[in-house]
């Protein structure tokens, strides 16, 4: 966080919530922008917008009104946990076969299955 | 003959005919959708549409008899705009996935749309959809696609036999379903996918796999029964992706049974790719010159009387020939091709389906004798099937069974051909009335203990009732095995009655007094009974000949090599190659003659040209290529009693019948799908 951003925030910044990583949401007090109260995030580390969970993600984005809770975001069997992007880093998704991941592919379709003793 | 005028040709044709068939004679194309030659006339999709002089409108040609002096347009701009609307109308809620759906590339509707619809659409409102259905493993259907040409309803109906199939609600409403949801219970649903015009009805197991541009496509014969149906084999790169019918009116017409359109997965599991060797009790791998020397060792140390070969089902002539000149070499006549044991007799007329497949088409009474062929030859009972239709009488002597016809049944023992020989029945009556009666005896009736007194009874009554006369010939034996006709045609039987047969070599064999066993793609015999012989298994899949083995020589399957095969009427095809074997796997004449020179005693042939010479050379009905070849009568069978014994069908499982299909996934499921339906009738 900027030194610019932390006094703004001081000054002008209500904590509205907390998400589970730490994200830190605030409203403005007072003045808006384009006739719409302001809404920020200030990143718990390093800057990275897919680390907001969508219950944020909509009130960040003015879809709701009021930020949704940590109940909507786990009301449904089928939710899963929010995870940030891994894209670049060591944690990212590789297919079998990847150099990363060993190298070696399974053998091409069209082939057989051979016959073993036993 | 009448005449009539097709676009200002005048050309005479047969009495009977409709305008479409008459336009197609002439060289003139209708497009159309429900019309198909096989089946009923139902006149509902509207796209063969033409102009006859002087209605003022359009006529379905499919439906309109030909009368003389017709004068009939099919390249008016009436016809073309009459084209144009149906097409847009059949369009109208046909989605246009043509992109994700299997039958693109070979679309009735695709390419009917290219040649003959509009170029845009006009239709902006929502199309309808409809649930898809399930109608067992074998058929996926997307029924958003169905345009209601009624062809498989039709299909199911009237050559299959079984009414499941049908249409519910009207106009726009209307779907194909099964009313309650279940498996269609036909041995021939495949076909079903080939009818269908459009992607509604697709073949599950091929389902999203390829892209019919991309197959390479080879004309070849199929194995799976003895009816050498004539198949195109479809592969890509070395795998088979599927198997279709090609027509042949006077084998298969143009249907083939689930079993040889769907066991082709099985070519692609429990492969036997390389040789192996048992030492101490395991089989190890082993190199084609280690296995061979290991084998020439054992033939050279082996006196001739104590070996012997058992061919299998799915042999090939080729080498069945080698493998009969090379034991005859070594002074070795145990041979025998039949792993049943069935009773034949010397002419060729014993044997084979003399009337011919097509000869069914004449028939009038037709008496099946021990055999169910809608599993030994589901085709051939559509053929049945049809001539019940036209109305033939049909008399079954054997276990009763749905064969999807009608039948007098006359009695479950087989006793009754003696009967029927002895006092003249009513059905017996019927046979000596007929024009050209029948006879169809089943292989599962020769194969019993009493085999040659069936044949000699089944013989007789023919004589009797007059089935065998000089122009027509309704002797009939109904073979199960692609490889039985072509075997007994090469003699690769014992040669006197001193010989062992398979019944005879297996007692032997426990006996121990067999010390080296031969088996060529032989797995459907009692392995446990072979004693302590040393076993030679060839062949392409570890069935239970392989688990047996003492040695393994890999061999090639049906689509993997060029071979011939004889069809139960007699009738000689070439099968040609489609892949090549897997991994060290080698065609299997040449293993057998690589074998030979081994042992020393070199087969006089290098290459394929002069194995089929050596073939003709044995038995001239070789060289007749795809025709059948007289057979004289003669006498045959023998006087015996008829036991009392049950009479058991030889196939239990239709969907599992050798050790392709028993590797068969698809074959798998349809097992369990009919066992299912079995235990619900129950
Ligand atoms: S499913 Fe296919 S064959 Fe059956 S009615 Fe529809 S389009 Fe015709
Ligand atoms: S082909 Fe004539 S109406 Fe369908």
């Amino acid at each position: 966080m900027s030194i610019r951003n932390w006094i703004y925030t001081f000054l002008n910044g209500k904590k509205i919530g907390v998400d589970e990583f730490g994200n830190r949401y605030y409203t403005g007090k007072g003045r808006k922008l384009n006739g719409r109260e302001r809404r920020w995030v200030i990143y718990n580390g390093k800057n990275d917008a897919s680390s907001v969970p969508a219950e944020w993600h909509a009130w960040l984005h003015y879809t709701v009104d009021e930020p949704l809770t940590q109940i909507a975001a786990n009301s449904y069997s089928w939710q899963e946990p929010h995870e940030v992007n891994y894209t670049g880093t060591g944690d990212a998704y590789r297919p079998k076969g990847h150099d990363y991941k060993g190298g070696r592919r399974g053998s091409a379709t069209g082939d057989y299955e051979a016959w073993k003793p036993d | 003959m009448p005449s009539i005028k097709i676009n200002g040709r005048d050309i005479e044709v047969e009495e009977g005919l409709t305008v479409l068939q008459a336009c197609e004679e002439a060289g003139v194309e209708i497009p159309r959708f429900c019309y198909h030659e096989r089946l009923s006339i139902a006149g509902n999709c509207r796209m063969c549409l033409v102009e006859m002089e002087p209605s003022p409108k359009p006529i379905a040609s499919c439906a309109m008899p030909i009368n003389d002096g017709m004068v009939i347009h099919t390249d008016t701009d009436l016809v073309k705009k009459a084209r144009e609307g149906v097409m847009e109308f059949l369009l109208i809620n046909h989605p246009l996935d043509c992109p994700i759906c299997d039958q693109g590339g070979e679309c009735d509707l695709q390419d009917q749309a290219m040649g003959y619809g509009l170029d845009k659409s006009r239709f902006l409102e929502s199309k309808r959809a409809v649930k898809n259905k399930y109608l067992g493993p074998l058929v996926s259907t997307i029924m958003t696609r169905c345009i209601h040409c009624t062809r498989c309803i039709r299909f199911a109906q009237e050559i299959a036999g079984v009414p499941e199939l049908g249409a519910t609600g009207r106009g726009e409403n209307m779907e194909v379903g099964t009313y309650v949801e279940k498996a269609l219970s036909s041995e021939l649903s495949g076909n079903l996918v080939d009818l269908c015009p459009v992607g509604a009805l697709t073949s599950k197991p091929y389902e999203f796999k390829a892209r019919s541009w991309e197959l390479v496509k080879t004309q070849s014969i199929d194995v799976f029964d003895a009816m050498g149906s004539n198949i195109r084999i479809d592969s890509r790169g070395s795998e088979v992706m599927r198997v279709l019918p090609r027509i042949n009116n006077s084998i298969n017409e143009e249907w083939i049974s689930d079993k040889t359109r769907h066991a082709c997965d099985g070519l692609g599991r429990q492969r036997l790719d390389r040789p192996y060797v048992r030492r101490n009790g395991k089989l190890e791998e082993e190199s084609w010159d280690g296995v061979l020397s290991v084998i020439a060792e054992k033939m050279i140390n082996t006196s001739p009387k104590r070996m012997a070969a058992i061919a299998g089902d799915l042999v090939d002539c080729e080498s069945l020939v080698s493998l009969k000149d090379l034991m005859q070499t070594l002074g070795c006549n145990n041979l025998d091709c039949r792993q049943d044991s069935g009773a034949f007799g010397n002419p060729r007329s014993s044997y084979i389906f003399n009337s011919g497949i097509k000869g069914i088409d004449r028939a009038d009474v037709i008496l099946l004798i021990g055999c169910n062929p809608r599993w030994e030859a589901p085709v051939l009972n559509a053929r049945i099937r049809k001539q019940y239709l036209n109305g033939a009488i049909i008399g079954v002597i054997g276990p009763e069974f749905d064969l999807t016809f009608p039948f007098e049944h006359l009695s479950p023992d087989l006793k009754e051909i003696k009967n029927m020989l002895e006092h003249p029945s009513e059905f017996s009556d019927k046979l000596a009335k007929a024009r050209r009666p029948m006879l169809v005896l089943g292989s599962g009736a020769l194969a019993r203990e009493d085999g040659e007194a069936i044949l000699g009874a089944a013989r007789d009554l023919a004589e009797r009732v007059n089935i065998v006369n000089s122009e027509w010939n309704g002797f009939n034996v109904l073979q199960r095995a692609a490889s039985r006709v072509g075997g007994l045609d090469l003699g690769f039987v014992p040669k006197t009655n001193k010989d062992l047969g398979t019944r005879e070599i297996l007692r032997a064999a426990e006996k121990k007094e067999i010390d080296v066993i031969y088996l060529l793609g032989s797995d459907e015999i009692e392995m446990d009974r072979l004693g302590d012989a040393f076993v030679i298994y060839q062949g392409h899949h570890g069935d239970a000949g392989a688990h047996r083995a003492d040695a393994i020589l890999p061999g090639a399957a049906y689509t993997e090599k060029n071979g011939t095969y004889v069809n139960l009427e007699g009738r000689c095809q070439r099968a040609l190659r489609a892949v090549f074997p897997p991994g060290e796997a080698k065609e299997d004449w040449a293993i057998i003659r690589a074998l030979s020179e081994r042992i020393g005693k070199k087969l006089p042939f290098d290459n394929l040209l002069q194995v089929r010479e050596r073939m003709s050379e044995v038995n001239p009905i070789f060289s007749n290529v795809n025709k059948i070849s007289e057979a004289s009568w003669g006498e045959f069978g023998s006087r015996g009693e008829i036991k009392d014994s049950e009479f058991i069908q030889p196939i239990e499982n239709f969907y599992m019948t050798d050790v392709i299909s028993r590797a068969s996934a698809t074959m798998a499921e349809c097992t369990e799908v009919a066992l299912a339906k079995k235990e619900k009738a129950a």
